[in-house]
């Protein structure tokens, strides 16, 4: 096998009992798979193509075509800042530099603390609120980059309760 | 009394669910009914608060806060409305709604789009009840001819000519998809449909696929879309339920299976041929064409694709008749238009016309003109497919030739609004930007060609634009365009052809006199402080992380031009309003 | 079915089957449309947009290998239209491009010798095979390894790991075991063409183009003033730097293609330029600079005042001029190193070489300075002649000029400037001035001349004035250079004579290739040190002429072979992409940006990857999957990112990748090699 870190991939068993045999569902079985694991480690890849008769180069192909899926672990919570037109013109650079300047990270990397992952997003298609961000599932709108600087100030204060 | 409040992914984000979970408890027992409905459209007034009393509209309730709850219960107990006023829609506000014409967007905000009985009670698949009891495969398609109606997703192909290659293509199994795969930045209009009206898509999808003989279909919707997802997902086990989807539908001896395939986060998918590989599991790649998906489509087999929009209006044509939605509109196109109206504009939000209005109409009388009272510069059509239109032709009427010849194009109705205060060499690179981080990768063009695009745009931007630069993006472009492999890359060069063509002048100012006229362009930005108004507060000089700005306390400041790094610190902390920038 | 289609492509009418690509076609007709990601038995991709052509009619440009002929089509597949959008996708292409197509070597070499071919070729002890690599460019190969100033040597990427391959001298290695295994390695000979070539002298140019015009079967006749062949190789190299023995095993291998050697033939005297025209089809100028330049002297007409090549020709004669005890080599270049070298080995007891910058500015080589001072010679820097004293109208001292350098020039040279009323008198016997060669026009009055007196002639072609008569080397246009640019000149001068006799005019570009960026991890290897040349010691060999290198033993080339770091792109021979570019002629740079990054991964067993040379046309990634049926490599990554990776797992996928190469077959670049 691989030389990667050694995964419980018992935890995929349900899952590719419920989608290995369908066909073109290895896009979904990956999605499933990083709600289970917050990323795509490559021995669980290697199990999916194994499972689903693709070949790793396949799989691999497939993981690192589309910006959903990660193949390193993200922080606890995952920023999703808005880069859409809507937001744009509206200043989400601005936003984002008081991101980055507050965690002390670029887009895709995580802060020290493991607390926070950045990621921009080309469109949450909540453009009347613009600028946008969502953090997790809860989306923000009409930001500042105080007002931003702010939320994630507040999720720092809670997680430190 | 029937309280509701607006829960599309805007309005949730805006605060909605904070109001709704306020609200919840002190209604308890009151006798009026706590519910929720989609996307209202109005997103600059969200969270929204309806209150209905028999089916009729009393009052309309615009940003309100959870603070507001305690005031909402106790009129509603007291039935004395007139303490609201003060958060009730203004009468221009309203003119936002009012002016438009709704037909796929007609219950959007109106029903609870989590219950299939609200549908069935605005005459909810009535259209599908007609197709399958009284309309043959052709009569379906001939009253889609009648009515005019053209693909909602960008290129505006004729809806029925498309059904009719499936219907027609060799073969038992075909497949009906609907691309929901909504990724031009700044469109929504598909999201709000999906998340106030999923039965409505699902009814679309439905008569489509009896059309063209479809017993398979599928929604592929983006990955960034989870309450979309989860209201049509509850929609089709409803559907499903009730008899609507699955086998024999209606007592017919229709069937089809309706899935949801969540998409991965890439824009090219949204070209038909990727959204197939896509479906199939693959990279979303572009396949070549021909073949034609109505041809060879998902698993090579002959295959219809169209977006949200589209099937949003084949019932009511089925039920109104082709003639009344070809009524509406222009010469060459049919119909309303549903626009998300973006960017510095005061009312923002879903605004649904019928074809023939000028953007004008749209931007300035339905969106109420531009915000802060500065001037309209342009407005962005079609996303990174699209261009930026001028003032000079703010008349053009909406309509597929008439956009087209401006050099953007309708795109999926997109309308980002921008004032003095954007750059249109900046505008240009964002789209570039966009473009090269979504092209799949495939063909040289793009992959390479939208790369150079954005590099020289760059560098036009970062004050390092030389002679030549323009000509040379002119030349990308024309080569991207006929070279490219699919729609993505062969349209890329839009947003930078319809800049030069119409903002050449801003362009010349970044290289020749390496100025930003929009003063957007922070490498071209010189910021100074005004003596006069400078009050010598040392704000500006402690922030500046560059020691940038010198001067005595209670004296004029000044900023040294060679250290200044632009961050525009000193522009945030002056309380003066002492620093310019130029 | 047999549904036929009829169209035309160019003008011309065509038939084929129904459902045939436009570009299978084509080529069933003799229309060869470009392409670079296209494989018959594969389904079309559509990635390279080379196969691009215009259709009548239609706004867009078709994909040829995709579109299907249809009836009453008309396609064009050379349109300005096509042509520009090639050109612009060769470019992108070519942008994100990063490999040396050639090795610095041979990029650097005027003549373009392939040095990492005989390299390779000596390693593999296969010295014939390196012998013909470099007689295709350079016919007299153990002349010139043991005399070239190597440009190859200077730009050879080794040295950023310790010091540049010995590649001149390893040259002269293979040429000298070839020599002495009595074979002769010489090109292919075609069969008379019953066309006749004059060449005007028998130098390194003028024997370089006698050669590659008689191996195109022209028959050649070299006129040459001096008693032999061999021009400055002879008459200006001295013999311990080059033994004419060599020289004239090499000059005999030439004459045995029939090439005829006539000597004393001096053009002017004996003969003339006319007479020449008149007897051959095509005439080539090549007879060399063989004056010395003056340093505008006062005194430079005393006895005993010797220009640089008039005393190294008067030894080569076997003459003995007379320069006394004490002799100074005016000059910093080679000649001068070869003259005062030379004056060692006449007996002279002080040797002073005056130069007027310092040992840092020196022209000439450094192991030839070095070797100068070991034999005794003393080098006077930062001096230059202001007056050679004379008594009786013999040389008795000179005056020289104490000199400083001055602020650097635009190109960063400081030149010498005179410290005022500082001179140094030095007395003398005989003084050698070696300060550059010029032009001896006598006999070319029929040809314009350049202010320097050199031959006007094409700098692309050759051509002169004159129908049918071509000028090249140290005659013509910038003048003396050194002998390789000569040889350069010449194989281009001849493939141009070859083409004017067979009334083509050949077509002038600059070859396109693509360079690499230079990386530190590059030259992360183990260092291994130049090999040294055996030498006999300096105060033995200053007292001859006998050759003072012994050469390299068989071990120590075949391991300085070995440190080849083989730069240049095993592929550039077959490459589609370099082959498109150069005929397209693209401009590589223009669009130029981020790119990837060249590196070489051998993960593969049995392939190499470079990442730089990609053109994601996905070819291998095809040919595995649906011909090798193994799917190994895959695509990953998006956009301008992606890459193309191969995914091992277990022993069962390496078994399965070995041995099979159809990907790196079928890469139309050199991005993957079998190793």
């Amino acid at each position: 096998m691989c030389d990667c870190a050694k995964s419980d991939l018992t935890l995929l068993d349900g899952i590719l009992a419920e989608y290995a045999s369908v066909r073109g569902s290895l896009i979904t079985i990956l999605q499933k798979a990083q709600d289970v694991y917050g990323y795509l480690p490559t021995d669980v890849l290697y199990r999916v193509a194994q499972a689903t008769g693709n070949t790793p180069a396949k799989v691999m192909g497939v993981a690192t075509f589309y910006t959903q899926f990660r193949l390193t672990p993200v922080g606890k919570h995952l920023i999703m800042l808005c880069k859409g037109t809507a937001c744009h013109v509206n200043g989400a650079d601005a936003v984002e530099k008081a991101i980055c300047e507050e965690l002390k990270i670029k887009d895709g990397e995580t802060s020290e603390d493991g607390l926070f992952s950045l990621k921009t997003v080309a469109c949450l298609g909540c453009c009347s609120l613009s600028p946008v961000m969502m953090i997790d599932e809860d989306t923000y709108g009409s930001l500042t980059p105080t007002k931003a600087v702010e939320i994630i100030r507040n999720i720092r204060k809670e997680a430190a309760v | 009394m029937r309280i509701v409040i607006g829960e599309g992914s805007c309005g949730i984000a805006a605060g909605a669910q904070k109001v709704y979970d306020a609200l919840a408890p002190l209604l308890e027992n009151t006798g009026a009914r706590l519910g929720i409905t989609g996307c209202i459209g109005m997103c600059f007034l969200e969270p929204i608060v309806d209150i209905y009393e028999k089916g009729l509209l009393l009052k309309r309730l615009v940003r309100v806060t959870p603070d507001d709850a305690a005031a909402i219960a106790d009129a509603v107990k007291s039935d004395d409305l007139s303490p609201l006023d003060r958060l009730a829609i203004t009468d221009e506000d309203k003119s936002f709604l009012d002016r438009q014409t709704r037909i796929a967007l007609r219950h959007c905000g109106v029903i609870d789009p989590e219950d299939l009985n609200a549908y069935l009670d605005v005459d909810g698949y009535k259209a599908l009840d007609k197709v399958l009891h009284t309309m043959s495969q052709d009569d379906v398609i001939a009253e889609i001819k009648t009515s005019g109606l053209a693909g909602r997703g960008g290129a505006g192909f004729p809806t029925w000519f498309k059904w009719n290659a499936a219907k027609n293509a060799a073969g038992d199994e075909k497949y009906l998809i609907c691309n929901a795969d909504e990724g031009d930045p700044g469109a929504f209009m598909d999201r709000a449909v999906i998340e106030s009206d999923p039965h409505l898509l699902i009814e679309g999808m439905l008569i489509a696929a009896y059309a063209i003989g479809a017993k398979e279909a599928f929604v592929y919707v983006r990955a960034e879309y989870p309450l979309a997802i989860v209201r049509l997902q509850k929609a089709i086990a409803d559907a499903t339920a009730k008899g609507y989807l699955g086998d024999n539908i209606l007592g017919t001896d229709f069937c089809c299976r309706l899935r949801i395939k969540a998409g991965a986060g890439a824009f090219v998918c949204g070209e038909e041929t990727a959204l197939i590989e896509s479906l199939e599991g693959s990279r979303g790649m572009p396949r070549l064409k021909p073949p034609f998906p109505a041809e060879k489509g998902y698993e090579n087999k002959p295959s219809n694709i169209n977006n949200v929009e589209t099937f949003a209006n084949v019932s009511w044509i089925i039920l109104n008749g082709g003639e009344a939605f070809a009524a509406m509109g222009t010469e060459t196109s049919k119909g309303t238009k549903v626009f998300a109206l973006t960017g510095k504009i005061k009312r923002g939000g879903l605004v649904e016309i019928p074809m023939g209005l000028t953007l004008r109409d749209v931007i300035f009388n339905i969106g109420g003109g531009i915000r802060e009272n500065k001037r309209f510069k342009a407005v962005q059509l079609g996303g990174p497919s699209g261009g930026c239109i001028p003032e000079a032709l703010l008349d053009t009427v909406i309509d597929y030739k008439a956009l087209s010849a401006t050099g953007a194009i309708m795109g999926s109705g997109g309308m980002v609004v921008m004032d003095e205060t954007t750059c249109m060499v900046n505008m240009a690179r964002f789209f570039l930007d966009f473009t090269t981080k979504e092209s799949c990768g495939k063909c040289v063009h793009c992959r390479i060609g939208t790369k150079r695009m954005y590099e020289i745009l760059t560098r036009i931007t970062e004050g390092e634009g030389r002679p030549g630069d323009i000509e040379l993006l002119e030349e990308l472009c024309d080569a991207i365009r006929s070279g490219a492999l699919c729609g993505l890359g062969q349209t890329a060069p839009n947003p930078v052809l319809t800049t030069i063509k119409y903002f050449r002048d801003e362009y010349e100012a970044h290289i020749n006199e390496k100025r930003c006229p929009a003063g957007e362009c922070a490498a071209l930005r010189t910021y100074t402080i005004n003596k006069d108004a400078c009050r010598g507060c040392t704000l500006c000089a402690k922030k500046c992380p560059v020691g940038a700005i010198t001067g005595a306390v209670k004296e004029p400041h000044a900023i040294d031009a060679d250290k200044c790094i632009k961050c525009g610190q000193c522009k945030t902390v002056c309380r003066f309003g002492a620093v310019e920038v130029r | 079915m047999s549904d036929m289609i009829r169209f035309k492509i160019n003008e011309k009418e065509i038939a084929c089957e129904k459902g045939t690509s436009i570009l299978d076609a084509a080529k069933a007709n003799g229309i060869e449309i470009p392409n670079l990601c296209y494989l018959k038995d594969l389904s079309p991709y559509g990635a390279c947009g080379m196969c691009l052509v215009e259709a009548a009619n239609s706004p867009k440009l078709l994909r040829a290998c995709s579109a299907k002929a249809a009836d009453g089509m008309e396609i064009f597949t050379d349109s300005e239209r096509v042509v520009k959008a090639r050109r612009v996708a060769l470019e992108l292409l070519m942008s994100d491009h990063s490999g040396d197509c050639v090795g610095p070597c041979k990029l650097n070499c005027p003549a373009h010798t392939d040095c990492q071919k005989y390299l390779a070729q000596i390693a593999e002890k296969d010295y014939e095979g390196a012998v013909a690599t470099i007689k295709d460019k350079v016919p007299l190969p153990a002349s010139i390894g043991r005399v070239c100033p190597h440009p190859c040597e200077t730009a050879c990427r080794r040295r950023h790991v310790e010091e540049p391959i010995s590649i001149a001298y390893l040259k002269a290695f293979a040429a000298d075991k070839v020599l002495a295994s009595g074979n002769h390695v010489l090109g292919e000979q075609s069969a008379p063409t019953g066309k006749t070539v004059g060449i005007v002298g028998g130098g390194p140019a003028g024997l370089t183009a006698a050669y590659q015009l008689a191996l195109k079967g022209h028959k050649v006749t070299v006129y040459d003033k001096m008693p032999k062949m061999g021009g400055m190789l002879r008459y200006g190299i001295p013999e311990y730097r080059l033994p004419k023995a060599v020289l004239d095993q090499e000059i005999a291998e030439i004459a045995s293609l029939g090439v005829e050697l006539i000597n004393g033939c001096a053009l002017g005297k004996n003969i003339t330029l006319a007479d020449i025209r008149e007897k051959h089809d095509a005439v080539l100028i090549a007879n060399g600079a063989w004056k010395s330049a003056s340093i505008r002297c006062p005194g430079e007409e005393l006895e005993g005042v010797f220009g640089g090549i008039d005393f190294l020709r008067e030894i080569a004669l076997g003459g003995k001029p007379a320069i006394g005890k004490k002799t100074a080599i005016v000059g910093g270049g080679n000649t001068a190193m070869d003259a005062c070298r030379s004056a060692v080995r006449l007996g002279a007891e002080e040797v002073s070489v005056v130069y007027r910058r310092t040992r840092a500015e020196m022209p000439a080589e450094d192991i030839e300075i070095k070797e100068a001072e070991e034999e005794g010679v003393l080098f006077r820097f930062l001096t230059n002649p202001a007056e050679i004293i004379g008594e009786d109208g013999r040389v008795k001292a000179v005056k020289l000029q104490v000199m400083r350098l001055g602020e650097p020039d635009d190109r960063g040279r400081r030149a010498p400037v005179p410290v005022e009323g500082e001179f140094i008198t030095l007395e003398l016997d005989s003084i050698i001035i070696a300060a550059g060669q010029k032009n001896d026009p006598a006999g070319f009055e029929d040809l314009p001349t350049t202010k320097w007196g050199t031959i006007v002639a094409d700098e692309h072609n050759f051509r002169t004035e004159l129908e049918g008569v071509f000028a090249a080397g140290d005659a013509t246009n910038k003048g003396a250079s050194i002998a390789i640019a000569a040889i350069a000149e010449a194989n281009e001068a001849a493939r141009h004579i070859d083409a004017y006799l067979a009334g083509i005019e050949l077509p002038y570009h600059e070859p396109v290739v693509s360079e690499k960026e230079l990386s530190p991890e590059m030259f992360d290897r183990e260092k291994a040190p130049r090999a040294v040349m055996p030498q006999r010691p300096a105060e033995e060999r200053r007292n001859d002429f006998t050759e003072i290198n012994y050469g390299f033993s068989e071990e120590q080339a075949v391991a300085e072979a070995k440190r080849c770091l083989s730069c240049g792109c095993h592929d550039y021979g077959e490459c589609k992409l370099i082959q498109y570019a150069d005929a397209y002629c693209i401009d590589c740079k223009r669009l130029k940006g981020e790119h990837h990054p060249g590196f070489r991964e051998t993960r593969l067993v049995s392939i190499e990857r470079d990442q730089g040379k990609c053109i994601l046309c996905g070819l291998c990634v095809r040919v595995c999957e649906d011909q090798a049926k193994k799917g190994i490599l895959g695509l990953v990554g998006r956009g301008f990112h992606t890459v193309v990776k191969p995914e091992f797992h277990d022993a069962a996928v390496i078994a399965a990748c070995k041995d099979c190469h159809l990907c790196a077959d079928n890469c139309p670049t050199g991005a993957l090699k079998i190793i």
